[in-house]
């Protein structure tokens, strides 16, 4: 297809450095936004990259109109065949990165590029809308270092900077802007919700799930990830308290353990008896709708958030943002309300034809049993006599999950236990739950708080004793009690991986570790969570009444004003008048001198013209002011000389004496 | 476009009244400094008010710290921006010879004495041309403008505008410099080169006519526009500064420039012919007389003879 070269406007020459940098900048944004762009996003991009570079400033091999109009609308026709696949925000982060590419092979003026660069900043705002963890923060700030540093070369005027010396005026410019930015993002008023929504993304994260199935999985805990921190107002529950109670598993087809949709409305009756602990919970990203809180929660004020007969708390919406909230538990809480006939019925119902040899043994132990009571000491017994293991890597199971694992196996982790101790419970006559959460946690002690791992995933069981009501049972605690007290780690020395060890052999690890994290949750609570509530409860710490709308733009002048004094005495202190150099002091040196004899230097004389008149009129200094004069007009106006001759020419001045 | 250029007009007016005449040197100051957003800076304010606008309703606080870091970097800009300006000196500004219909060269010369360098200068004038300039930490820079020489005679300095765009292009801060000095625009030279015929006879100039063809009479100073052929290059080749012979009694070389010998020209048209001879008799180093009908000149050669004479064909009134 024949297309005329294009030419080019003299006047329109953008820097080759500017031009790296925002090429660069692009790359990073791009890069930012990896984990919701359609795939060919970033290769395409690197690829677009790669090639201005290549091309560098031979304009004229850019492509001509009907290549580039082909291209875009390849493109735009592939980012609608990827619609499906993505969400809002993607959608036009996509296609922003598909039209940026198609720019690159046309970008000639300073306009394209200034377009390029917004478009860098615009990725960089998508990112940031996705994702905001404390790891990303190097990688946003090289992007907006490396716009900021296209901008200085798109505004520089005639000289030439290089990509670095860019690079250390954008450093400054964003060291001068820190403080107002600050200063704007404490102060700046938030809106308690959001006005416009997008569908929010859909996120899979391991942890806790809507079913558990012990017998398909062979190895557990891969996930060292946080699930949650807790800070606590005042003291810590004790350790074998801290169950943190998750979905509520009712349905059992013998295999897996599913939750149930409904059946369980309306808020439990409980009791709330013992000690009360406050805390505030901040949950990493998951995929259960579920609040985890320490058991028994009050019935808590949060908002979207439903409280179930089952004692669960259901989020009404789901969020791929970390969530924080506040909670008061009582562990020694008692939901003793009658049991209704469906729900007896639902924690009740086993599969028929499932398990037979589990059956049968929940049989004999319930005939010997007086009580529901005793039948749950005669299981216990059973479990803790039976020879059965912990482990994280059991046997895969058969259909008959509970059969294989109670008389073949014999090994499994808390799962496990947790399905064949209701199993037996239901077979005997006994309403049992599965309850899924988590167990435990460590002291971050550079944090003060707890911290709380998907590795610390739990599954107990809830049986219900006539009169007492629900009453927690974990099975596990009985097989092996120390998993309850102390780490997975101590329990399974054996079966340790090498940097399982790695990390037990030398703490410093385990500290840095704690101490990132300590890191990453003051990130995400002060930082990223630093919204409409949090301002108003820094307005009170400050003594200001947060019901006041005119406290924030208050504090928002007041700091700007302060940025204001501090950057323009910065700027006064850097574009003061140069100091005279070496030379020049001399030179001025020399000058007083003389005008102290009456030989002053006129303003429009030049050093040589000054040392003839002196000369002429004190004949006997003649030699010596001729050579100053020479000398002076030598060092400055001639090219660059030594330092050792100008601190020549300065001694010889300091030694001119005028008899 | 036409109201935008009525809008200018005005404003410029206005600060013409505002700032009144120039005196030189002289220092910038915040009272005569403008600024505003350039296209890019309205587009990136445009952007930033997109961002916020995401960033509060997703109350997303990342979001919300990059606008408002790219805000107040942008912000600080405008301040530096402001700055390139504030402080710098004009110190003086020429224009050098120019005819009519050609065009001056402006001179003006720009102090930098901070010590941090002033960078993305642009000097434009009135009519149109202009010229972009880097001046260094502590340095003095003259910039060159064009300026078109219309007529003959003086004419006003155009109003100049100093203007800068550092660091990003985002801010334009300027100020306009009405330079209340005027330039002198020479006739255009046109018409014959041969000189007139040689008059010393007639003239009665009083030339020593006894002296012999070519006896030099003196040496002076080389001055520029000194024909070379009258360099004493034998002098020069010894180490001595550049002399000029100056010979008596050499008819050949004298010539009285007449405005009345030009009687079937026009005034202009008189003008740009002796201006064209004055040219000539300096390109040959040969002296010369000028006769206006108010105003003569004595004999003489050299870069200021010439100016005074280029200076009396331009400002020549008829009478």
């Amino acid at each position: 297809m024949p297309s005329t070269p294009p030419t080019l406007p003299p006047t329109a020459a953008v820097l080759p450095a500017a031009m790296a940098l925002a090429l660069a900048a692009l790359s990073v944004a791009t890069t930012a936004n990896l984990q919701h762009l359609a795939w060919w996003c970033l290769p395409l991009c690197l690829l677009a990259v790669g090639w201005r570079l290549s091309v560098g400033r031979h304009l004229r091999r850019l492509p001509g109109r009907a290549v580039r109009l082909i291209l875009v609308a390849l493109l735009t026709l592939t980012v609608i065949v990827n619609l499906r696949s993505l969400s809002g925000l993607a959608v036009w982060a996509t296609l922003l990165v598909a039209m940026c590419t198609a720019k690159l092979l046309e970008a000639r003026t300073p306009r394209d590029w200034y377009l390029l660069c917004g478009a860098a900043l615009y990725l960089l705002l998508a990112a940031c809308l996705d994702r905001e963890q404390l790891w990303r923060l190097p990688i946003y700030v090289a992007g907006l270092w490396l716009v900021i540093g296209a901008l200085h070369g798109l505004g520089s005027g005639g000289g030439a900077p290089p990509a670095l010396e860019l690079l250390r005026r954008a450093g400054r410019s964003l060291l001068l802007a820190l403080p107002l930015a600050l200063v704007l993002f404490v102060c700046f008023p938030r809106l308690p919700g959001a006005f416009w929504a997008l569908p929010t993304t859909e996120q899979a994260v391991t942890g806790l799930g809507d079913e558990m199935s012990p017998g398909s999985i062979s190895r557990l805990f891969e996930s060292d990830e946080p699930a949650f921190r807790v800070r606590f107002d005042d003291a810590l529950p004790p350790p074998e308290q801290r169950y943190w109670r998750g979905p509520v598993l009712h349905d059992f087809d013998g295999y897996t353990w599913r939750r149930r949709g409904g059946g369980f409305n309306g808020a439990p009756e409980l009791q709330y008896l013992g000690p009360a602990y406050h805390y505030q919970i901040t949950l990493e990203p998951n995929d259960h709708n579920t609040i985890i809180a320490l058991e028994m929660p009050d019935s808590p004020s949060l908002p979207f958030t439903y409280f179930t007969g089952d004692e669960q708390l259901i989020a009404t919406r789901p969020s791929g943002a970390a969530r924080n909230y506040t909670l008061t538990s009582y562990p020694l809480a008692r939901n003793s309300a009658p049991l209704s006939v469906a729900a007896r019925q639902i924690d009740l119902a086993l599969p028929a034809n499932r398990n037979p040899r589990s059956l049968a043994l929940a049989l004999t132990l319930r005939r010997d049993a007086s009580s529901d009571q005793e039948y749950v000491a005669a299981v216990i017994r059973y479990l803790r006599a039976g020879g059965f293991h912990y482990t994280l890597t059991p046997p895969r199971l058969s259909l008959n999950s509970v059969d294989d694992f109670l008389f073949d196996t014999r090994e499994g982790f808390c799962g496990h236990f947790a399905s064949a101790f209701a199993t037996l419970m239901r077979a005997g006559g006994v309403p049992a739950r599965v309850v899924t959460g988590y167990q435990g946690g460590e002291w971050n002690r550079f944090g003060q708080y707890l911290s709380v791992r998907q590795s610390q995933a739990h599954a107990w069981t809830e049986v219900w004793l006539e009169p007492r009501g629900w009453v927690r049972i974990d099975p596990t605690a009985i097989v092996a009690p120390q998993r309850l007290t102390s780490g997975i780690f101590d329990l399974l020395g054996s079966a340790l991986s090498p940097t399982e060890r790695i990390l037990r052999e030398a703490p410093w690890i385990g500290n840095l570790i704690a101490g990132w994290e300590a890191l990453s949750a003051w990130w995400q609570d002060d930082v990223v969570g630093f919204g409409f509530l949090r301002q108003m409860n820094l307005l009170e710490r400050l003594g200001l009444n947060s019901a006041d709308w005119r406290a924030l733009p208050a504090l928002l002048a007041a700091g700007g004003s302060l940025w204001l004094l501090w950057m323009l005495w910065i700027l006064r202190h850097e574009w003061r008048s140069a100091a005279p150099d070496r030379l020049a002091r001399a030179w001025l040196r020399l000058g007083a001198k003389l005008a102290h004899a009456g030989l002053g230097r006129h303003a429009n004389e030049g050093p040589l013209a000054y040392g003839e008149r002196c000369a002429a009129q004190r004949p006997l200094l003649a030699e010596s002011l001729r050579a100053l004069a020479r000398q002076y007009a030598e060092l400055r106006y001639g090219p660059p000389s030594a330092t050792a001759k100008v601190r020549a020419f300065a001694r010889a001045v300091r030694e001119f004496r005028i008899a | 476009m036409r109201l935008r250029e009525r809008i200018a007009e005005r404003v410029a007016g206005w600060a013409r009244r505002r700032q009144g005449d120039e005196q030189l040197p002289l220092e910038l100051q915040s009272r005569r400094l403008y600024i505003l957003p350039t296209r890019f800076g309205l587009g990136i304010g445009a952007l930033l008010l997109i961002m916020m606008l995401a960033g509060l309703n997703y109350a997303n606080s990342l979001a919300l710290l990059l606008t408002f870091t790219v805000g107040s970097v942008v912000l600080a800009s405008m301040h530096e921006c402001h700055r390139t300006l504030r402080g710098l000196i004009v110190a003086e500004a020429t224009v050098g010879e120019c005819f009519a219909g050609g065009t001056g060269w402006l001179e003006l010369q720009l102090q930098n004495s901070a010590a941090a360098p002033r960078r993305s200068l642009r000097l434009r004038s009135a009519g149109g041309a202009a010229v972009g300039l880097d001046l260094p930490s502590a340095a003095d820079v003259s910039a060159k403008l064009a300026v078109a020489a219309q007529q003959r005679g003086r004419q006003a300095l155009p109003r100049l505008e100093l203007a800068s765009t550092a660091p990003f292009g985002l801010f334009r801060a300027w100020t306009w410099l009405h330079l209340g000095s005027s330039f002198i625009v020479y006739p255009a030279p046109l018409g014959r080169r041969t000189l007139p015929e040689r008059s010393g006879g007639r003239s009665g100039l009083g030339s020593p006519q006894g002296a012999g063809e070519h006896e030099w009479v003196a040496l002076r100073r080389f001055q520029t526009g000194d024909s070379p052929q009258r360099v004493a290059w034998k002098l020069v080749a010894r180490g001595a500064p550049p002399m000029v012979a100056q010979y008596a009694g050499d008819p050949g070389d004298r010539h009285v420039l007449r405005y009345n010998e030009l009687p079937h020209l026009s005034t202009e048209e008189r003008l740009s012919q002796l201006a064209l001879w004055v040219l000539e008799c300096e390109r040959r180093g040969e002296s010369y007389s000028l006769q206006l009908p108010h105003l003569s000149l004595p004999l003489g050669c050299g870069a200021r003879q010439r100016r005074a004479a280029l200076e009396a064909l331009a400002l020549f009134v008829a009478a």
